[in-house]
């Protein structure tokens, strides 16, 4: 558990049965399932549970007032909002936040103690085979490992913007450091197409350093 | 899983096991995700998340301390937009009268022209709206705190209720009206405020979002306990201490 390279999320322990195989057979020779720890598979679900309702809900508030364009701005189509309204999404969202804030933050405390952070997030090592690296398998894992450590900032950026909106008198030194409203609003408002990409990238990246054993490991 | 040929002859009308199991995950999202105009369990869940972000609201608060103003030259005119829920009354300041009763010792009635003898206090702050936009603008009136002064609220009173010529109708918790920049307005960006602002007398403040700052205001009431009916907005389902 303590090399990454020889954990289970590695390409080396990927199933080297030919896909001409039945699969009943190849089960018996292939390595171990992948395994996660419990921790790890609990912030996982509560982050993609409260990301997706902090999302619908969030844009049930911009399409009170569109961030480009204001009041005769585009507005987003109901399927995609939650809440109703806009008192329904504001009720969503200032609950689901406490689930997705305090996930993190029990998450990040957790990484921290257990010195995760260090073995299952991005390293030198990973930007190094990214720019040098000729194993497309040894690569293909480093690009993993980058995009899901680069989410991070940004889903701690979502909540400083959200806590500048949501109390701006109050915590008004951390809205100051977005310079004016419309820049704040939209750096709130970005963190959307940008969670929206990585659950795309994140998701194909998996499957492809360990198939659907380790998207399954993930979330069984 | 199974090979695909076989389930490719029997596609067609009949359901194939695969076709269920995708019918039921479309079905699924759907019941997460579309809301479609109703809103969707949003009173349950604010049920259970309003206790807790009403506490933590009022733990934020600090209420005495000024919260930081802007610069003059940082005043957006433009961006304050009108809001209205039943059209604009016109009054006559000549005759306006505000009332001040409740839960205090000395209720009384206050005319304009007493009301701008009291010391004037201006300040330059961000006004959020709950849809999201937000202006900077410079408001000038009588500190609500002053007002109190006079009236010499009871112990007992913990809420203060605002009523307007409009009909409507806001509550408050008593801290965040005696914030010592929650003014009763009557000046806007350096002028006297329009009677779309409000005029003659209106609410303003940093504290609270823009729905709480009640345009028109002819009767403010001390009380201990909130009322049944505690806000325009709020009762029709936002939520009541919308703090900022």
């Amino acid at each position: 558990m303590s090399n990454p390279t020889a954990s289970a999320q590695g390409p080396e322990k990927s199933p080297e049965k030919s896909p001409e195989q039945p699969a009943k057979k190849a089960t018996k020779k292939a390595p171990p399932a992948p395994q996660q720890a419990l921790f790890s598979k609990i912030f996982h679900w509560v982050n993609l549970i409260s990301l997706l309702l902090l999302l619908t809900s969030g844009l049930q508030i911009y399409n009170a007032n569109p961030v480009f364009g204001g009041r005769s701005g585009w507005h987003f189509p109901a399927l995609f909002t939650l809440g109703g309204w806009l008192a329904g999404g504001r009720h969503w969202h200032f609950a689901a936040m406490w689930f997705f804030s305090m996930n993190l933050l029990i998450y990040g405390i957790y990484i921290f103690i257990t010195r995760r952070w260090k073995r299952r997030y991005a390293s030198s090592s990973d930007i190094q085979v990214l720019q040098t690296g000729k194993n497309p398998k040894r690569r293909n894992y480093a690009w993993h490992r980058v995009v899901y450590t680069a989410i991070m900032p940004v889903l701690v950026l979502a909540i400083a913007s959200g806590l500048a909106m949501y109390k701006p008198a109050q915590f008004y030194w951390l809205s100051g450091l977005f310079i004016n409203w419309q820049i704040l609003r939209t750096v709130h408002f970005i963190t959307v197409p940008i969670v929206v990409l990585f659950t795309l990238m994140h998701s194909l990246l998996a499957l492809k350093v360990g198939q659907f054993r380790l998207v399954k490991s993930m979330f069984t | 899983m199974q090979p695909t040929p076989p389930s490719r002859r029997i596609s067609g009308r009949i359901l194939t096991r695969r076709r269920i199991l995708q019918l039921s995950g479309l079905s699924g999202a759907g019941v997460l995700l579309n809301a479609c105009g109703a809103p969707l369990y949003s009173n349950q869940v604010s049920q259970v998340s309003e206790p807790l972000n009403q506490r933590v609201e009022g733990l934020l608060l600090r209420p005495q301390t000024p919260v930081p103003e802007y610069p003059v030259s940082a005043i957006t005119p433009d961006a304050l937009l009108i809001n209205s829920f039943n059209g604009t009354p016109q009054i006559d300041p000549a005759t306006f009268q505000l009332t001040l009763d409740g839960a205090v010792d000395r209720p009384m009635q206050l005319s304009m022209a007493e009301l701008q003898a009291m010391p004037l206090t201006s300040m330059v702050i961000r006004h959020v709206c709950v849809e999201g936009w937000a202006a900077i603008v410079q408001w000038g009136g009588v500190r609500l705190q002053d007002l109190a002064t006079l009236v010499q609220p009871k112990p007992e009173a913990k809420y203060v209720y605002f009523q307007s010529a409009d009909n409507y109708y806001e509550s408050w918790d008593l801290p965040s009206a005696l914030h010592p920049q929650t003014l009763m307005a009557y000046q806007r960006d350096g002028h006297q405020l329009a009677p779309e602002n409000g005029a003659p007398l209106r609410l303003a403040t940093p504290v609270k979002l823009g729905y709480k700052l009640s345009k028109w205001v002819t009767r403010i009431s001390f009380m201990a306990d909130l009322p049944d009916q505690q806000g325009y907005w709020e009762d029709k389902g936002y939520e009541w201490f919308a703090g900022l």
